[in-house]
């Protein structure tokens, strides 16, 4: 499958802090979900994808070319979501396509109108009269405006109530059918990429723990509750994780179904995005 | 490059009003011979500009500026062009007003002066948008505003040194000297103060992280 973004060894030094041989993919037309709670270094890696940092080592391919030496030719095919605000407030929605018009080859002033009047934003109104969330929606609507071919979008979601993210989804959703696109989707709200990723990335501490796709993670991985005396009879090669709660154990587990026969365990439960952070990141083993 | 002109001009179009009343004052002055304050308007499209700046940096604009095509050229090149544009256009507004008024008052009209005045007035309004716009782009907004106060109090204290210390008489005869030559020398030299400013802008901002 043809790859849309391709990060080989990113790594990034700061005085606390650093990326460490960060390495994943995204291929064409598929939803990726960035997770990792904050600080793991989820901002750090998008803006060495956009190049808006300096002193990274390692590979970052964006449509099979390097992002440093075509950035300003691939910057016209990425939208792009920060996760703090940014449009001048004193602007109104129109003033944001007058420029926008002038800078993306590809700006659609329709399809931003029309998606303007679906949100029900005011094209005429100073951005400071907007609430949080329709600020949100005004950022995603522009990233959307010039049909890219990736979306890089840093915790797009997090301000928006939740019937907002789910008209977000949808369009998120529509856009990818409709242009064969690819997102890169930054969140800690993991609840909404097991209804719209196909991969998740994982990044914890600056280090990818895990980058498969969403119905793997979720068909293959297993939490298994139980007493510590039936944790005792676990071989510590069969799970990944556990964490130790007042009356019982979690403990995660991949490949589910051999473990289920090999134990002879009734019920794993299926597990879901939120635990399995959780347990990635407070479990010991 | 079209785009981010005009988001700055969008930005501070709340100003035109403000510029509008100036000219409003300045004419009326300049009608009733009470004093010229010519001089003061090329520097307020720099004031308004500066506050494109401040907009700039509450709002995180400039972080996403850097994810456009060509953001950090363009952006950068932008503010230097559209404070160009303004001081031009608000110069021009003012050298109009200027022979209007020689002319409705049917005073000789002394076009070397107003042209010498007016010219004098947008040099030294694009020398200080030289020093000041590195420093903005360097050190940010609110700290640039301080510096470039120090830096032009620390230019006046030099200047009134030397003043006090060398011959001044040996400058005015060789700008004398130079004759015709004075004004175009002038031009070129402003013009490449600015552009060697516009050049280290943009080193700060193809250094800086966001």
């Amino acid at each position: 499958m043809e790859n849309i973004l391709e990060i080989k060894n990113l790594n990034k030094k700061y005085d606390n802090f650093s990326l460490k041989n960060v390495s994943f993919n995204l291929p064409k037309g598929m939803i990726m979900g960035f997770i990792g709670e904050n600080g793991a270094g989820k901002t750090t890696t998008i803006k060495a994808i956009l190049n808006i940092i300096n002193s990274y080592t390692g590979e970052i391919k964006i449509f099979n070319k390097s992002n440093i030496k075509y950035d300003s030719e691939i910057k016209e095919d990425i939208g792009v979501v920060l996760d703090n605000t940014f449009f001048p407030e004193i602007l109104s929605p129109t003033d944001i396509n007058n420029s926008l018009k002038n800078i993306y080859k590809n700006w659609d002033e329709k399809l931003y109108y029309s998606y303007l009047e679906k949100f029900n934003l005011d094209k005429t109104k100073q951005i400071k009269t907007f609430s949080k969330g329709m600020r949100k929606k005004l950022e995603i609507i522009t990233a959307l405006s010039h049909k890219p071919k990736l979306l890089v979008l840093d915790e797009a979601t997090s301000g928006l109530d939740p019937v907002a993210r789910n008209e977000v989804i949808d369009l998120f959703r529509e856009f990818i059918e409709n242009n064969d696109s690819s997102i890169l989707l930054s969140t800690h709200i993991t609840s909404d990429l097991e209804k719209l990723a196909d991969y998740i990335t994982f990044i914890n501490n600056g280090e990818i723990l895990l980058s498969k796709t969403t119905d793997e993670l979720l068909n293959n991985y297993g939490l298994i509750k139980c007493t510590e005396k039936e944790f005792n009879s676990l071989d510590k090669n069969d799970y990944i994780k556990y964490m130790k709660n007042k009356y019982e154990y979690d403990v995660l587990v991949e490949n589910k179904k051999e473990i289920k026969k090999k134990y002879k365990i009734e019920v794993i439960d299926k597990i879901n995005l939120e635990d399995l952070m959780l347990l990635m990141i407070k479990g010991v083993k | 490059m079209l785009g981010f002109i005009k988001k700055d001009i969008n930005m501070v179009k709340s100003n035109f009003k403000l510029i509008g009343v100036l000219l409003i004052v300045y004419a009326f002055l300049a009608f009733t011979n009470k004093m010229d304050i010519s001089f003061i308007l090329p520097f307020i499209s720099v004031m308004i500009m500066i506050s494109s700046f401040s907009y700039d940096s509450f709002n995180n604009w400039d972080a996403y500026m850097v994810t456009l095509p060509n953001g950090r050229k363009n952006g950068v090149l932008a503010k230097y062009l559209t404070t160009f544009l303004l001081i031009f256009i608000i110069s021009l507004i003012t050298l109009t007003i200027s022979l209007i008024i020689s002319y409705t008052k049917n005073t000789e009209i002394n076009y070397l002066q107003i042209f010498t005045s007016l010219l004098g007035t947008i040099i030294g309004t694009l020398l200080v948008v030289s020093f000041m716009y590195p420093l903005i782009y360097k050190l940010g907004i609110e700290k640039a505003r301080i510096s470039i106060f120090l830096i032009i109090f620390g230019l006046a204290f030099l200047g009134s040194l030397l003043i006090n210390h060398i011959n001044i008489s040996h400058i005015t005869n060789a700008l004398t000297k130079l004759g015709n030559l004075l004004v175009p020398i002038t031009i070129i030299i402003t013009l490449l103060l600015l552009y060697i400013s516009y050049i280290i802008s943009l080193k700060i901002i193809r250094k800086k992280e966001y």
